[in-house]
C-alpha cells in the first residue's frame, strides 16, 4: 500500500511536471545585443513558443550579468518610441511571443562588466505557475533591422 | 439656374471637405511629428570629445542627424546599426561625402568622451555630440525631434522617450528628408545616394 502511494505520488509529480508552463514553452533564436561601449544597459530577444493548451505568462527574468533584469516593451507613438516595463509577457496557447528589436524585450540594466561578442548569458524565465526555464542567449553585435542576428558569419 | 445651384452645392461641399481636412485631427494631442513637410532644421553647435562641432563644419557634405542617448538599449542601436550598414554599402568616394552626427539628448549622463566611444562602435565616421539642456531643446524643436524624460522606475532611474528618425541635411545645411527608424541598410544607402546627386 505504501509502495503504491509512493508510486502514485511519483506519477502525480511527473504529471504536474508535464503540465508546467516551462515545459510547454520552447525558445528559439535567443540572443543578447552586445552593448556598445559605455552603454549601461542592453536587451535580450527571442521567440517564445507555447505548444501547450493553455496560455502562459512570463512573469520575470533574471540573469547574472546585470544588476537588474526587467520585462519591457516599446510603444511607437507616432514615431516617438516609448520604452515601458510590462508586468508579464503572455504567450497564447499554441501561439508565440516575439521578443524583437523595437518591441518586447528582456532588459539587462546596469551591466556588471563589459560583455563581448560570443559570450553566453543564461537568462532564467519564470512563468506564472512558478516553473522556470534557463535560456542560453549568445551575445551578438547589433545589426540593422531585418538582418537576422543569428545568421552573422565570421 | 439649376447649374448655378449645383455649382453652389459643389463649392459648399468642397469648402466643407477642406475645412474638415484642416480641423479634423484624430491624433492624440501629443502628436509631434508632422507627417507632411519637413521641419526647418538649420545651424547648431554642440560639444564633441574633440571640441565644438557645428553643422556648418560639414558644408559640402550630406549630414545625417540622429537624436538619441547611450542609455537607449534598443532603438538607438537599431537605428545606428542600420545607418552604419547603409554607410558600408557606399563606395569610398560616396562615403567621403557623408557625415553622421549623433546628438545625445541626455547630457546629464552622456559626456562627449562617452559618446565618442559609443558612436565609433557603430561606425568610425560617426560623431557624437551633446550640449546644454536648453541648447538641445532648441535644436530638437527646430529639427522636429521629440524627446522627454520619463520617470519610469526602470532602466537606471529614467528612460527618455524619443523620436527615432534620422534627418538628412543637404550640402548647404538645408533639411532634405527623414529616414524612418529601422530602415534597412539598402534603403539608407539609396536615400543617401538620391540626396548626394
Ligand atoms: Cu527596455
Amino acid at each position: 500500500m505504501k509502495r503504491i502511494s509512493v508510486l502514485l505520488a511519483g506519477l502525480m509529480i511527473s504529471a504536474g511536471a508535464l503540465a508546467a508552463s516551462a515545459d510547454s514553452v520552447t525558445v528559439q533564436n535567443p540572443y543578447v545585443r552586445l552593448a556598445p561601449p559605455n552603454a549601461p544597459a542592453t536587451a535580450a530577444f527571442m521567440v517564445l513558443k507555447n505548444d501547450g493548451d493553455k496560455d502562459v505568462k512570463v512573469m520575470k527574468a533574471d540573469n547574472p550579468t546585470s544588476k537588474l533584469t526587467e520585462l519591457h516593451t516599446h510603444i511607437n507613438d507616432n514615431g516617438v518610441m516609448k520604452m515601458r516595463p510590462v508586468a508579464a509577457i503572455e504567450i497564447k496557447a499554441k501561439g508565440e511571443a516575439k521578443l524583437q528589436p523595437g518591441g518586447l524585450h528582456v532588459m539587462l540594466i546596469n551591466l556588471k562588466a563589459p560583455m563581448k561578442e560570443g559570450d553566453v548569458v543564461p537568462i532564467t524565465l519564470t512563468f506564472d505557475d512558478g516553473s522556470s526555464k534557463v535560456v542560453d542567449a549568445k551575445v551578438m553585435k547589433p545589426v540593422a533591422a531585418g538582418m537576422p542576428a543569428m545568421e552573422h558569419k565570421h | 439656374m439649376s447649374e448655378k445651384i449645383l455649382l453652389g452645392i459643389v463649392a459648399f461641399l468642397t469648402t466643407l471637405l477642406i475645412g474638415l481636412g484642416f480641423f479634423w485631427n484624430p491624433e492624440l494631442p501629443e502628436r509631434v511629428l508632422p507627417q507632411a513637410g519637413m521641419a526647418a532644421g538649420g545651424e547648431f553647435t554642440l560639444e564633441s570629445a574633440k571640441g565644438p562641432v557645428s553643422l556648418k563644419d560639414y558644408r559640402g557634405k550630406l549630414v545625417l542627424v540622429y537624436f538619441g542617448y547611450t542609455y537607449c538599449p534598443d532603438i538607438c542601436p537599431t537605428s545606428l546599426a542600420g545607418t552604419a550598414a547603409g554607410l558600408n554599402l557606399l563606395d569610398p568616394d560616396e562615403l567621403a561625402q557623408v557625415a553622421v552626427i549623433f546628438v545625445s539628448v541626455d547630457p546629464e549622463r552622456d559626456t562627449p568622451a562617452r559618446l565618442k566611444e559609443y558612436v565609433e562602435f557603430f561606425h568610425p565616421s560617426m560623431v557624437g555630440v551633446t550640449g546644454t539642456p536648453e541648447n538641445l531643446a532648441e535644436i530638437a524643436k527646430r529639427y522636429g525631434a521629440f524627446y522627454a524624460r520619463q520617470p519610469v522606475e526602470a532602466a537606471g532611474g529614467y528612460v527618455v522617450d524619443h523620436s527615432s528618425e534620422t534627418y538628412v541635411v543637404g550640402r548647404e545645411g538645408q533639411m532634405l528628408s527623414k529616414i524612418a527608424h529601422a530602415a534597412p541598410p539598402d534603403e539608407v544607402a539609396a536615400e543617401i545616394r538620391r540626396r548626394l546627386k
